[in-house]
């Protein structure tokens, strides 16, 4: 008995039990309802054993709006607390489980998974590859951030949330103050989730940079594909140093040694530090690919080819040398000297600038274009200006000496949700809707869809704007609740009913993608948007080889050109197509990592070693494994042209 | 699969090139994961706590042995690439095979110097200095135990399988990580160990 | 590249031997700090250097360009990240 107390609840309430109900409840209902329709194997075969790139990005498509009404549940129970002063709806411990699990949720478990979900499925079409460059790595990718991600948010039912806030800074994470094994559970499913990242990053720029289509030079990319480039850059140089800081905190708390300790010769600001060295560069890795979908967005939409294209991929390019370069603008307050603060202020001006060039590329781009304000083109105009306020309020936090006054108050909150909302949240969503009829076949509603942009963008504004003013008054961070006297209770209302908004333009949503399954017509031509890059040019949905011959590239707007100038894309004629084979060992791989992880955050040693051994033993199994793929005859591929209509060449 | 005769085996698919591709990019991500623990190490290098500093408890002679091994290791997988890039499957085996002995007795060295250590009182747990430096040396040593069953495994499918674009296209990768391993041990010797001395 | 006799790998093993060697006098001699690490920051760096291109091939494929690019863009943020928190945490630590 005593063996299974390590994994009760250390702090209670109704709702989390609730929360364990229903999880079972969901549980068996899926089990039941998968064994009644008799979809195991259909499962299996088609989508957990798949090395699809389309599918795979359909999977973190899915895991990414789970995730996101997760972290949004989470949001709206903070927003409640604080709507009225000295509010007891949660209680403090239950506060700091939640604002922790928000932020680690929301920018490991939702934005990542969404920008790596569009990447997956738009960037080979956009190239006019077959796939990506190592399909089998690309599953192993998903699964193992899915098994991070569901060892992450097992935590608030077994054995305790994490509670030390999403950056779980030292000595606070330490086991002196986070008893709980919630730390532990941080520590490792970020880990495991983690080298999923980095899989998917030398993944994907082997496949930009070997495998376009014949004539597209690096200069000729869509912006999209350019901008993944140099996300996936970002993410090889910078996921290892959260992968060290990671197993260091680990070691902490797991097996007592002294790298952040505060005695016998830690250092509790070095997790800050290397936490930072990675976490400056993954801001970056999240809103690059968001403007990457803007600026395929907007010239769409306003009918005009990108302004300034020589200047967004400059601009990009220093980013990703720049980004790792202000990681200290996140502690100005730690204590070191005034040259460090400086350095690090300059650096980080310095890096709105490429920033801005890229607000105001688009800004030409709208310049007397024939705009069409769609769902995608609203959320982009929404972007616009909400994102500048975000940025311009970043600028003056760089400001080091000024940043005394702002660290670690709501204003810092404000800034940086009105950067991370518009900048990725809104692109994933104009994305969403823009490649939603390549991936499915059947266009969102656009009434609805509008109706959720104009209630999430402003509904951002009525959320955030207030905590500027509260926090220029003084209110902390992280605080679960706060007394009448201090005159914060009128602005955190405004905010909660902007989170209200918020939430029911989520739900809408929804109701929108519900709505258009069972009502929009299926009948829908291969590029609806009048849309000008290359994954317009075959099928919706497309088929499982992307292009039945693979397209002639010599232009930046190819697809564009062939549409309206009449230039030939797909020269010759059908030939076998080579096709990498399903296999099951990702899923079961990723599988016993998750069995690992869980034995680790629990110190289960016995358990640990075997499923250790296991991961070898996969390992292994795929070295010595022959596995040449299959080959799709010519024959079949007429067949499923026909069937879709034929060729567009 | 398209075969071009004028490449080296190793190189004659489109997939194999991908491969080496995709490795040199997952080196420049080991860099930056070595480059985090040295900042690390730098940074604790002075903080000893209670324990022992470096000076105190490194020795030269093991960690002169270690080097040289690494360094023979790092020729013998050159020399048993270029025998395979000569088709001299025989001369090939036996050029990994000595890397992988090599292997063995570094870590073989490597234990030995970290119970020494143990025993002088720097266990992993002692400081904040001792804590990286055995998770510094600990990282790479992993590496190299990883490495030796990797290659073990390649060159089960080199006696079984003989010199294909596949098997080629492995051992290659494999001497890749392992020269990497070489040019991390240098940096080991130089800034933890002699600078630790000098 | 046809030849049977490894020349450039057995010049590569004899350098690198020279180079340890060279590197060890900062043990066996009595430098000042400054000069030992300087030292020892050239014999690492050619060493490293030399596996990378002679040992690795690092530059015999058309794809040279990435390889090269990939390599260097490592360091420079490998030497950042090393020195830029050394500065902001003990350096520049007043």
């Amino acid at each position: 008995m005593e063996f299974f107390e390590r994994f009760a609840i250390p702090h209670p309430s109704p709702a989390i039990y609730a929360s364990m109900v229903a999880i079972g409840l969901t549980v068996i209902a899926i089990i039941v309802g998968l064994t009644y329709f008799k979809k195991w194997g259909y499962l299996w075969r088609e989508w957990i054993t798949t090395v699809d790139h389309k599918r795979i990005g359909i999977m973190y498509l899915i895991s990414a709006l789970l995730m996101l009404f997760r972290g949004g549940v989470d949001a709206i129970m903070m927003r409640a607390q604080l709507a009225v002063p000295e509010n007891t709806l949660l209680d403090s411990q239950h506060y700091n489980e939640i604002f922790s699990t928000h932020g680690v949720v929301m920018i490991i478990f939702m934005a990542m998974p969404f920008i790596i979900a569009l990447m997956n499925y738009i960037v080979p079409l956009q190239i006019g590859a077959r796939d990506v460059a190592f399909p089998r790595l690309n599953a192993l990718s998903f699964w193992l951030f899915f098994m991070g991600a569901m060892l992450f948010n097992i935590s608030f039912v077994i054995g305790g949330s994490p509670d030390a806030g999403w950056t779980s800074y030292f000595p606070l994470a330490g086991n002196e103050f986070s008893k709980s094994v919630g730390t532990n559970y941080y520590m490792i499913a970020i880990q495991i989730a983690g080298l999923g990242t980095l899989m998917t990053g030398i993944n994907f720029i082997a496949t930009i940079l070997k495998m376009r289509a014949p004539g597209m030079t690096l200069m000729k990319m869509p912006m999209f594909t350019w901008s993944a480039l140099i996300t996936n850059i970002i993410i090889v140089f910078a996921f290892p140093v959260l992968t060290v800081a990671l197993a260091m905190g680990t070691m902490d708390r797991l097996f007592a040694t002294h790298f952040f300790t505060t005695g016998n010769g830690g250092m509790d600001m070095l997790w800050a530090n290397l936490f930072w060295v990675w976490g400056h560069p993954e801001v970056y890795i999240l809103i690059l690919p968001a403007f990457g979908v803007y600026s395929e967005v907007i010239p769409t939409f306003a009918r005009r080819n990108l302004y300034g294209y020589r200047s967004m991929v400059w601009s990009m390019v220093i980013i990703c040398l720049l980004s790792f370069l202000v990681w200290v603008h996140h502690f100005f307050t730690m204590g070191q000297g005034a040259l460090v603060n400086s350095i690090f202020s300059i650096t980080t001006m310095a890096i709105a600038v490429p920033t801005g060039i890229k607000i105001f590329n688009w800004l030409f781009t709208l310049w007397k274009g024939k705009i069409r304000i769609t769902t995608p083109m609203l959320y982009s105009l929404l972007f616009i200006p909400i994102f500048t306020i975000g940025g311009v309020t970043g600028v003056m936090l760089a400001m080091s000496a000024a940043d005394y006054q702002y660290h670690n108050t709501m204003f810092l909150v404000a800034h940086f949700h009105l950067v991370i909302i518009p900048g990725v949240v809104f692109a994933m969503l104009a994305g969403l809707t823009y490649w939603w009829p390549k991936m499915f076949g059947f266009m969102l509603n656009e009434r609805i869809g509008k109706w959720a942009a104009w209630l999430i963008g402003i509904g951002t504004c009525v959320a955030f704007f207030p905590m500027f003013i509260s926090g220029l008054d003084g209110q902390a961070r992280r605080m679960f609740t706060y007394s009448e006297a201090t005159g914060f209770g009128i602005w955190n209302m405004i905010a909660f009913f902007g989170a209200i908004m918020l939430a029911v333009g989520f739900v809408l949503i929804v109701y929108n993608i519900y709505y258009s399954t069972r009502y929009a017509s299926r009948d829908i031509p291969a590029d609806p948007w009048d849309a000008r890059s290359l994954e317009w040019a075959t099928h919706s949905p497309v088929p499982e080889y992307n292009f039945a011959i693979t397209p002639d590239v010599n232009s930046r707007d190819a697809f564009w050109n062939h549409k309206k100038n009449n230039q030939k894309l797909f020269k010759g004629d059908y030939q076998e197509i080579h096709m990498p084979n399903n296999s099951g060992v990702p899923f079961i791989m990723s599988a016993l990592f998750f069995v690992f992880g869980f034995a680790m955050v629990f110190s289960v040693w016995i358990l640990a070693i075997i499923s250790a051994i296991g991961i070898f033993a996969c390992m292994g199994h795929r070295s010595l494994e022959k596995d040449h793929g299959h080959h799709l005859s010519v024959d079949h591929i007429k067949e499923t042209e026909e069937k879709l209509g034929g060729a567009n060449s | 699969m398209n075969n071009d005769q004028t490449q080296p085996l190793e190189y004659s698919t489109e997939q194999n090139n991908l491969n080496i591709l995709g490795f040199w990019i997952f080196i420049g991500a080991e860099i930056m994961l070595f480059a985090t623990l040295f900042a690390s190490y730098f940074l604790l290098e002075n903080r000893t706590g209670g324990g022992p500093a470096g000076e105190e408890i490194f020795t030269i002679s093991p960690v002169m042995l270690e080097t040289f091994i690494l360094l023979t290791s790092s020729f013998t997988i050159g020399l048993g690439v270029h025998a395979m890039r000569l088709g001299r499957q025989k001369a090939m085996q036996v050029f990994f095979t000595v890397t992988l002995l090599l292997g063995l007795a570094f870590i073989g060295l490597e234990i030995y110097e970290f119970t020494h250590y143990v025993h002088e009182g720097a266990a992993l747990q002692t400081s904040g200095f001792t804590s990286i430096l055995l998770t510094t040396l600990g990282t790479h040593g992993a590496h190299v135990t990883f490495g030796l069953f990797w290659g073990l495994f390649i060159l089960i499918q080199i006696k079984k399988r003989g010199l294909t674009p596949e098997t080629t296209n492995k051992s290659f990768i494999f001497s890749l990580y392992w020269h990497f391993l070489d040019v991390v041990w240098i940096f080991i010797f130089s800034f933890v160990y002699l600078k630790g001395m000098m | 590249m046809k030849e049977l006799f490894p020349r450039k790998q057995l010049l590569g093993f004899v350098s690198s031997l020279i180079l340890t060697i060279v590197a060890l006098l900062v043990y066996f001699l009595d430098f000042s700090f400054t000069v030992g690490l300087t030292i020892l920051l050239i014999t690492a760096f050619t060493q490293a250097a030399l596996q990378l291109v002679v040992f690795m091939h690092a530059g015999e494929t058309k794809d040279r360009g990435a390889i090269y690019t990939n390599i260097y863009y490592g360091i420079i943020i490998a030497l950042l990240t090393i020195f830029g928190s050394l500065l902001a945490l003990a350096w520049g630590y007043v």
